[in-house]
């Protein structure tokens, strides 16, 4: 068993703990101060600079709560992508802000907001590679990467490896998407699936390139726990006045404009 | 086929800048790894060394207990346990929670360093001390134990060089020490990554050669004239 799968099931086994009401939550505090969890390493959604954390997230998420009875804590809570749902579960966050796609297998433990943003994916691929791909069935015995725990690894699951178009063995998987365009810029993996922007922030900075994009039809939304209608209907109006007013679409230009 | 480059990505000069620029915010890293290591570590030996003494000399039900306790640690991967710690025991800090995983399995993986070091020590040993009237006690205390914590030297050197590199692991819970700190900055200038992970295996060397020279030299010191060596 990898550590992978050996997050999966702890992960797993929190959150059936945490469903059947065995933790108290931390609680305490101020009602209307929330927390927001995020998992950095994902540009130009939320990355470190300088030590301190920035993105489009980070930046969306303050917007959003602004426009609401609601207030950001100054500290924003840190993990590896596949400890976020534990942590929300578990009341060290309230809020997840981590580009994370609203798909039927997290919302049996989690709820979403409103979708803020398409969760497309991308295949990236070296420069060198003289492939022309155009969908995902052309990727046929090809060794392909994704991080851990992200919509790009479920579509090589589901859509790569289930229908036998690669073998399990030729799908590697990243802590961290740096890494998997190391491996891609020096030829030990023949694609990479990561989401849109991202794809195109290694794009403009590596020797690597867009093949095509695959639409998933899928949608981020911020994380928030089951239950709390009062904060879900806080941040969807929150996030329309976002949209309504143009900061939403000035913050798009900010971190995806080239 | 082409001729092989020695290293993929080249080594820029500008890289090596960025990873200058960044040295303070991975040396903060490293001072959390540090503390982490040093807490670990001790609360590994001091819970450690009395288990491995009860595993030898105690009782069936007291051996017996600490031994299952010391197998489940041991079975456990340090990512499952500092996983239940933090989010189903639910302790409030992530350092704490990071202390109290990586000490409790050190502590394990140390009572068999121990337990190893003290039956090293003839049995003869013990009954000359008894003969000549010390208690059991006094003559584990007197005689076992100064004896076997020289000869745990090695593997606690070992021990401790596993516990500092199983730091990185506490990022799961939100504990950013150096290697996390690492990843943040190659996710900034993503073709530093050679420059930054030779930087921090460069930290990562240094703290594990000095204290390990430091143990040498502790044993050096504390070694028993023409007496049995490990």
């Amino acid at each position: 068993m990898d550590r992978r799968t050996y997050l999966k099931t702890t992960g797993g086994a929190v959150t059936g703990i945490s469903l059947a009401g065995c933790l108290g939550g931390l609680g305490g505090g101020d009602d209307s101060e929330i927390v927001a969890g995020t998992a950095p390493g994902f540009p130009p959604f939320e990355m470190k600079e300088g030590g301190d954390l920035v993105g489009f997230d980070v930046d969306l998420l303050s917007a959003v709560v602004e426009e609401t009875d609601y207030t950001l804590a100054d500290e924003w809570e840190e993990f590896e992508f596949d400890s976020l749902i534990p942590a929300l579960q578990n009341d060290r966050i309230d809020v997840i802000a981590a580009a994370m796609t609203i798909e039927p297998g997290r919302e049996e433990t989690i709820a979403f907001s409103d979708p803020y943003y398409d969760a497309n994916q991308s295949v990236l691929v070296s420069e060198d590679a003289s492939v022309d791909w155009q969908s995902l069935e052309d990727l046929e015995g090809a060794t392909v990467g994704a991080q851990s725990g992200t919509t790009g690894e479920s579509v090589v699951e589901s859509e790569l490896i289930e229908p036998g178009i690669i073998a399990q063995g030729d799908y590697n998987t990243y802590d961290n998407y740096v890494l998997g365009v190391e491996d891609l810029e020096n030829g030990n993996v023949d694609a990479l699936v990561l989401d849109v922007p991202v794809a195109e922030t290694f794009a403009s900075e590596r020797a690597v390139t867009v093949a095509f994009t695959h639409e998933t039809n899928e949608q981020y939304g911020f994380g928030l726990r089951q239950g709390e209608e009062e904060l879900q209907t806080a941040l969807n109006d929150g996030l329309a006045t976002v949209r309504d007013s143009g900061r939403y679409d000035e913050l798009v230009d900010e971190w995806f404009g080239n | 086929m082409e001729r092989l480059s020695f290293v993929a990505t080249p080594l820029q000069a500008g890289d090596w800048a960025f990873v200058f620029e960044n040295a303070g915010y991975l040396l903060g890293g490293t001072a959390i790894t540090i503390v982490l290591t040093v807490a670990s570590v001790l609360l590994g030996f001091l819970v450690g060394f009395p288990a491995g003494a009860i595993e030898v000399y105690g009782g069936r039900y007291s051996a017996g207990v600490v031994s299952t306790a010391g197998v489940v640690l041991r079975g456990t991967p340090i990512l499952v346990i500092l996983i239940v710690l933090f989010f189903v025991v639910s302790i409030d800090s992530a350092f704490l929670a990071a202390i109290l995983g990586l000490g409790l399995r050190s502590a394990a993986y140390q009572s068999q360093i121990f337990r190893g070091a003290i039956q090293s020590v003839d049995s003869g040993q013990i009954e000359a001390a008894r003969s000549v009237g010390m208690s059991q006690l006094k003559a584990i205390r007197h005689v076992v134990v100064p004896q076997s914590l020289r000869r745990s030297v090695p593997g606690f050197q070992n021990e401790f060089t596993i516990v500092l590199k199983d730091t990185s692991i506490a990022f799961a819970i939100g504990l950013a020490e150096l290697l996390s700190r690492s990843y943040d900055l190659f996710v900034q200038q993503t073709t530093a990554v050679l420059e930054i992970v030779l930087f921090a295996s460069a930290i990562y060397f240094v703290l594990t050669f000095s204290t390990n020279r430091a143990l040498d030299r502790l044993a050096d010191a504390y070694a028993i004239p023409g007496g049995e060596t490990a």
